[in-house]
């Protein structure tokens, strides 16, 4: 009946200490009355009174939870009888006239608390106390906002290393362990046998079982070090880092679908999973790893490779739906979801729970919590862009660096002199301007998609009239005498027809040309043949609607000229590869004006040139004018103008002659998704929220930590920023906060960590939770020593594990003696090992392992498990049953597989994989039939079954020595004359497929001992 | 070779009578299936309750997924046909609605007083106009967001965010099975498609994985996956079948004898008994032909529009009957159309889904009602959010957190009863508000439970069900 006892824990011991004071009350009133000054009302009031209050009204209106909305404190005498802003809240004697009695019978209308009407027992007993004058014995003002308590805290304690007891020369971890042992009057258990200790030390570094081979290799390898070599032989091999992975996985909820309605995969997710198995077999050390997850972007703006690291902040779910229709509660909860992962995963807190109100147990105060919101308030999930090669990324750094300059018109860098270099380049190669020959329309060559009139003018440009539809398609066909084009030019140009005299159509005279084509339909062909546009530039670009827009590929982008309205502009489109013209050849053109609300072009003219490139470019009005002046007599501004102009062309062409970038699926302030590219320009305005609720804002929070913590250690509480610094330095911040060798948290969270995934419990036994609702270490000196260990070793997680796995303690058989079962039912003292079930993808793997099927290869996209097709809407149909599992790359290990957030695979579900909803630092161990029946029938098992037999039928020729094959792979054993002569039967009768069946989910498979 | 088969069907027996022997077989399951991780003791008669008596043993919900539309079902709002056409709404879109506020828009369906108690129902629900004397309403429920995915997690697991364990789940966890031999959570979705968020709206959270919902797929030849081997691998069919699982459980229960008093072991062993048994029932539960042709008809399987909600109606009938606790049938996939979702038009798309349930609908209740199992059961139904009275593009209507409406009917219910009023355009709660966390914590009370008293320790937190919320509708409770 465990989970009906554990209620919460302050609620239950307040109702136990009244109970008990109540009980013993009566009786000390009769034996020595008016003693301790308890009378009836105080009795009254502590029984039937106070658990109300507490339970009702402390969370909004108490020094405990730093909670006095309307300035009322609930939980001392003064606090009701000065009241808040309506004055006291009670009147004793007086129920009617007391605001606290009316607010809470819901009398008034303005004036209702809590939220929720109280049980009407509860109004008829906190009335009543008030009828009877309100007796209350609290006097003392309550601790503050922390008390001084919760920071008294195992998990809160600076990290010491605490002496190692004294057992002899042993590793350090027996020491602790036998000397608890001892104190207990237990003895350990014996060593395992070596068939026992290498499948348990291979599944626990390797998730995978060792093979026959090396089984009998490591049995009969009586050299002293064999064991020593073993587990440096595992924690070296790069299987290591995919089974060490998986659990920082499930840690931090890494999926490679949103979850939510639309459930979408994330293509480029793949890359975080490469980089923490890299990561995990480099051994980098923890609190590097911290920092680059956090913030590669900061800390190694050098090794842009490691963009990769920031997969970390996107490893959760994502609401797409509600990150469009409802975007304050959408960033509100996916800020608080990074924020419950990044706390539990790296300092085992629950910040998240102070998100309403103060943390109830630990010294966490909603300020914290929200500091914590505003370390992550300037990103945004998507798919981030990054150069892998550094080089590669400076180039592009420089280029962009140089861009942005020219387009700011910034003399500073435009005029240094090697920008300046560039420029006169520039003017050497470019010659004389080129000749345009303006093209001429037959009329029935000229359409508009929707309906306007294209009408032909003397000086060969065309005007739009007539109708005027919201968009455009304008298509014009002509042939031409040049044998190669290589630009075209679109002038757009004012007529006394249009508003404002146009260009544009619109009332403002604006236009957006959201796409411009170029094609060449050769005779006899009505299909025309597309020319790649390399480079397009105009004499001015509307902010934010800049000439490359229209030659982006993206309807919903355009080029734009508000506000120079009423005056005529041009844009020039040089062709990739200049086509050569045939005779016959007819040009077609398009200009796609898609952006709606009539922004048309009213007028414009087209012309061709077979001009060298570096001559067609259109430069901005001020650019040409200085263009004109020699060289020597240009003003600062004139060649500011110019330069801006050339380096900005230079620039550009610059950025596309770069390899492309990769991407990977993170958050950042500029990320792209299914929305678009969604910029964060700064980071959102945080407040503290009353209750949580966004629409109770309170102050404004800047980015911080945990206050408690930091005072102890003596750490920032709050990161001392200035708001020119990129949101960016805010997560270094946060993550320099974790990573620091003070914080006692992280380096006891990891090292406990460690321990659990050896043990299948940590030492304390909830890994992601260190606070008082958590649970307290069996062994706190133990975890302390170990957390020293890991942080004094340069964070090398690998030392570590070669500690554990050296100790006595983890060699120890998982057959109990009598004694250890009366004394430690549990094991938490750790006498002796404990057995347990494989886990889902250890399950998985060993499977294929067995059935000598497991494909080795490593990184790269991951493997679905099932065939997709089109859903009603983004979510995709998933059918697991429909799977080759003859595929390549079918058969690779369980990290590689592609897991779906909200539509599990029912393998691994049955085997407890856990919800990445939320995180996972434990995983379930569940049995039920239902996970019988997947087991003995789902086609994976029975797949590999098959082929298990097939091979070994083909390796060995009778049946006795396939059987004995096929149980020696599974269970490292020679099968008894019983079991050989039992199993044999059954390869007889019904295949050895049969066999092999049994045994992949036969117990001794199933569990590790 | 027929003398080989024969001498291995000897070795095995041989082995089968000869390995361990102390073991009490079968009659073992029971205890053990008590013993199996996560399902810590479930009572197996629960009338007692686990906090006071319970009322209801087995739950059917009924769930409308996509919003439907109150004002348009069982919600009448005569003040919406004086200001349809006028543009009263919110001026600026609030967090959640798609599109932009129109105007205010009347039901384009009659309305009608039924029964005694003169239930207004529209003319969508003709079947279950009749059965309204049975019903009891929530006609102020609300909820906190207009977004499909957190709504849905929002009336199935009580929290916005996903990764929480559903109350199917949480029932399963609190109650355990009345029968061995069939789940005891089990989901029926729409044949056409999974609803919002997939299955982790059936998912057990961070409850031990057994207690999640197991989908049924009831038109499939397989409907529960995984139950019987693949006919290609004939090696796990049949006799092969059956005689390799006897081997596999000696060979385990050998195993299990060599390392005593491992529970885990033991449960391992126990699961394997038990699947074979549960193999047996769900052949027979999915198996309609045994239904007569009156049941058929009634539940509309002999018509197109009604034959596949129908269907499953009568499946979650035969399944709580034969000892599943909890059934969840779900009408509406995902998606644009074929849903409760409708934005475009709801004088086109509100009818066909309509007649989809409402018949099977009042079926259910009637033959839960006559063969005595209502006295018992407790049937729900629901849906994530309620929809605007004011018009989308023309004659749609968007998401509208608001207010909606739930109806219950059965053990422990005040028929007829209602609760709660919207305000006069169904756009908000006007008196009576009630959240899922009510419904909830109305739900477990009847079960016998005490939703606050039902929690599970993880993240720092005691969890329920019902957050820290909840407060139980009495006012609908007979």
């Amino acid at each position: 009946m465990r989970r009906f006892c554990r209620a919460r824990a302050i609620v239950v011991v307040c109702v136990v200490v009244y109970i008990v004071s109540a009980g013993l009350g009566s009786f000390a009133i009769g034996r020595a009355c008016g003693n301790d000054g308890k009378d009836e009302g105080t009795l009254y009031f502590r029984e039937q009174v106070e658990p109300i209050l507490r339970k009702r009204c402390y969370g909004c209106h108490s020094h405990l939870f730093g909670e006095m909305e309307g300035g009322l404190t609930l939980d001392w005498r003064s606090g009701w009888e000065a009241g808040g802003g309506r004055g006291p809240a009670i009147a004793p004697g007086k129920p009617e006239e007391s605001l606290l009695i009316r607010a809470i019978s819901y009398t008034d209308a303005v004036l209702q608390m809590p939220d929720v009407k109280l049980p009407d027992e509860e109004i008829s007993a906190l009335t009543e106390w008030v009828r009877r004058g309100a007796p209350d014995p609290r006097t003392a003002k309550p601790e503050g906002l922390i008390a001084a308590d919760a920071t008294d805290w195992w998990s809160l304690k600076p990290l010491v290393r605490p002496p190692v007891p004294d057992q002899g020369e042993r590793n350090p971890i027996d020491a602790f362990i036998l000397n608890r042992l001892e104190s207990k009057g237990l003895s350990p258990a014996d060593l395992a046998d070596r068939r026992t200790l290498i499948r348990r030390v291979t599944f626990d570094l390797h998730g995978l079982p060792p093979t026959m081979d090396e089984t009998d290799a490591f049995a009969a390898d009586h050299r002293d070090d064999a064991y020593d070599s073993l587990v440096d032989r595992l924690l070296d091999s790069p299987r290591y880092g995919e089974r060490w992975a998986r659990h920082w996985f499930d840690t931090i909820h890494f999926a490679e679908s949103h979850g939510f309605e639309h459930d979408v995969f994330r293509p480029n997710a793949w890359r975080y999973r490469d980089y923490v198995i890299d990561s995990f077999n480099r051994d980098t050390p923890w609190d590097r790893f911290i920092r680059e997850q956090l913030a590669a972007d900061i800390f190694f703006p050098d090794q842009p490779e490691l963009t990769v690291a920031l997969g970390y902040l996107g490893a959760g779910p994502y609401d797409h739906s509600a990150a469009s229709t409802a975007p304050m509660s959408f960033e509100y909860l996916d800020r608080d979801d990074l924020v419950t992962q990044t706390m539990g995963a790296f300092v085992s807190t629950t910040a998240n729970c102070a998100r309403c109100h103060a943390h109830k147990f630990d010294p966490i105060t909603q300020e914290d919590y929200y500091a914590l919101q505003a370390v992550f308030a300037g990103i945004g999930k998507g798919d981030v862009l990054f150069d892998s090669d550094s080089a590669i990324a400076a180039e592009r750094r420089r280029w962009k660096v140089l861009l942005a300059a020219a387009e700011e018109g910034r003399a500073d860098v435009l005029l240094q002199p090697d920008n300046l270099a560039m420029v006169a380049e520039w003017e050497a190669a470019h010659g004389k301007s080129a000749v345009w020959r303006p093209l001429n329309f037959e009329p029935n060559t000229l359409v508009s998609s929707d309906g306007a009139t294209l009408q032909r003018l003397e000086d060969g440009s065309i005007l739009s009239t007539g109708t005027r539809p919201d968009k455009d398609i304008v298509t014009v066909r002509t042939g031409t005498e040049l044998s190669r084009v290589t630009a075209i030019r679109l002038e757009v140009l004012t007529d006394d027809s249009l508003p404002h005299t146009g260009p544009g159509r619109q009332d403002n005279g604006n236009l957006h040309l959201s796409e411009f084509q170029f094609e060449i339909v050769h005779p006899g062909s009505t299909e025309g043949e597309a020319s790649t546009i390399s480079q397009a530039t105009a004499d001015f670009d509307q902010a934010g609607w800049t000439i490359r827009h229209a030659i982006d590929g993206n309807d919903a982008t355009a080029w734009g000229i508000h506000p120079k309205v009423g005056e005529p502009h041009q844009a020039v489109f040089v062709l990739d590869s200049p086509p050569k013209i045939e005779p016959g050849d007819t040009l077609a053109i398009t200009l796609k004006q898609l952006h709606g609300r009539s922004h048309l072009i009213g007028r414009f003219r087209l012309s061709v040139t077979d001009g060298p490139p570096e001559d067609v470019v259109t430069l901005p009005a001020d650019a040409l004018v200085a263009l004109d002046v020699s060289t020597g007599e240009r003003t600062t501004e004139q060649q500011t103008a110019l330069a801006a102009a050339v380096l900005r062309l230079r620039a550009e062409q610059e950025l596309q002659g770069l390899p492309s970038q990769q991407g990977v699926y993170a958050a950042a302030a500029k990320a792209e998704s299914e929305r678009g590219v969604v910029i964060y320009d700064a980071p959102r305005e945080i407040r503290v929220l009353k209750r949580g609720d966004l629409n109770q804002p309170g102050e404004v929070v800047g980015p911080g930590a945990l206050t408690a913590v930091s005072a102890i250690v003596d750490l920032p509480a709050r990161f001392d920023l200035t708001e020119t610094q990129p949101e960016a330095a805010r997560r270094a911040a946060l993550a320099e906060w974790l990573a620091d060798t003070r914080n006692p948290l992280t380096w006891r969270s990891i090292a406990n960590r460690m321990w659990h995934y050896h043990f299948g419990r940590g030492l304390c036994d909830t890994p992601s939770d260190f606070g008082h609702m958590g649970g307290v270490p069996s062994h706190p000196e133990l975890l302390d020593w170990l957390a020293c260990e890991l942080r004094d070793s340069g964070g090398s997680l690998k030392h570590l594990l070669r500690l554990i796995c050296m100790s006595e303690t983890y060699r120890r058989t998982s057959r109990p003696t009598e004694q250890q079962v009366n004394i430690d039912p549990e094991n938490r003292l750790l006498a002796r090992m404990s057995r347990h079930r494989l886990d889902a993808d250890s399950y998985y793997d060993a499977v294929l392992s067995v059935s000598g099927r497991l494909d080795l290869t490593m990184g790269g996209p991951g493997i679905q498990h099932f065939s997709t097709s089109p859903g009603a809407q983004l979510t995709p149909v998933l059918d697991y049953n429909d799977f080759d599992w003859d595929s390549p790359g079918a058969t690779r290990r369980a990290v590689y597989r592609v897991v779906w957030r909200g539509i599990p695979d029912p393998l691994f579900d049955a085997l407890d994989f856990p919800d990445l909803g939320l995180t996972a630092p434990k995983r379930g161990f569940s049995v039920s039939a239902l996970q019988a029946l997947v087991l003995r029938n789902n086609r994976f098992v029975l797949h590999h079954a098959e082929h298990m037999a097939r091979q070994i039928e083909l390796m060995e020729a009778t049946c006795s020595e396939q059987v004995r094959t096929v149980v020696r792979r599974s269970w490292l054993r020679d099968p008894t004359p019983l079991e050989a002569e039992a199993l044999m039967s059954l390869a007889e009768e019904h295949g050895l497929a049969a066999v092999c069946r049994l045994l992949l989910n036969s117990n001794e498979f199933l569990f590790v001992e | 070779m027929e003398m080989s088969k024969h001498r291995a069907r000897t070795a095995r027996r041989e082995f089968l009578a000869q390995a361990g022997g102390g073991f009490g077989g079968l009659a073992a399951i029971h205890w053990l299936s008590r013993q199996l991780p996560g399902a810590e003791s479930p009572l197996p008669e629960l009338n007692g309750g686990l906090h006071h008596p319970a009322k209801v043993r087995r739950v059917i919900q009924l769930f409308m997924n996509g919003g439907a539309s109150p004002m348009d079902t069982f919600d009448y709002k005569p003040e919406l046909e004086r200001l349809h056409g006028e543009m009263i709404g919110p001026k600026e879109k609030p967090e959640g609605f798609t599109g932009a506020v129109g105007a205010v828009m009347k039901s384009p369906f009659e309305f009608a007083q039924h029964g005694e108690t003169g239930r207004w129902v529209s003319s969508v629900f003709p079947h279950q106009a009749e059965i309204v004397d049975d019903l009891a309403f929530l006609m102020a429920m609300t909820t906190k967001t207009n977004v499909h995915g957190p709504a849905s997690y929002m009336m199935n697991t009580g929290f916005l965010l996903p990764g929480f364990p559903c109350m199917g789940a949480w029932i399963s966890y609190a109650l355990g099975s009345i029968s061995d031999n069939l789940p005891e959570f089990v989901v029926l979705p729409d044949a056409r498609g999974l609803p919002y968020n997939q299955k982790a709206n059936f998912s057990a959270g961070f409850l031990p994985a057994r207690h999640q919902g197991t989908v049924v797929n009831a038109g499939s030849p397989q409907p529960v996956p995984d139950l019987f081997a693949d006919s290609q691998y004939r090696f796990a069919t049949g006799e092969a079948d059956a005689d390799t699982m006897a081997l596999l459980q000696r060979i385990n229960q050998h195993h299990s004898e060599e390392r005593p008093s491992d529970s885990d072991l033991l449960a391992q062993l126990a699961s394997g008994e038990l699947a074979a048994r549960m193999q047996l029932s769900a052949l027979e539960v999915f198996d309609l032909t045994s239904e007569s042709e009156a049941t058929h008809s009634a539940y509309g399987l002999d018509q197109s529009e009604t034959e596949e909600f129908g269907r499953r109606c009568l499946l979650a009938r035969r399944l709580i009957e034969r000892g599943t606790r909890f059934v969840q049938v779900w009408s509406g996939p995902q998606g644009a159309v074929n849903n409760w979702d409708n934005h475009a038009d709801i004088q086109k798309e509100l009818p066909p889904i309509a007649r989809n349930v409402d018949q099977p609908i009042a079926a259910l209740i009637r033959d839960l009602k006559s063969c005595g199992l209502l006295s018992d059961t407790l049937v729900i139904w629901t849906t994530e959010f309620g929809r605007t009275p004011f018009a989308q593009s023309s004659v749609g209507r968007d998401h509208n957190g608001g207010t909606f409406v739930t109806w219950l009917a059965g053990a422990g219910i005040k028929a007829g009863a209602s609760y709660g009023r919207s305000d006069d355009l169904g756009y908000q709660t006007a008196e009576g508000k009630t959240y899922c966390y009510d419904l909830h914590a109305t739900i477990l009370h009847l079960l016998g439970i005490d939703h606050q008293r039902l929690t599970y320790l993880t993240g720092g937190i005691d969890r329920r069900l019902t957050d820290v919320h909840g407060h139980v509708v009495h006012e609908i409770l007979a």
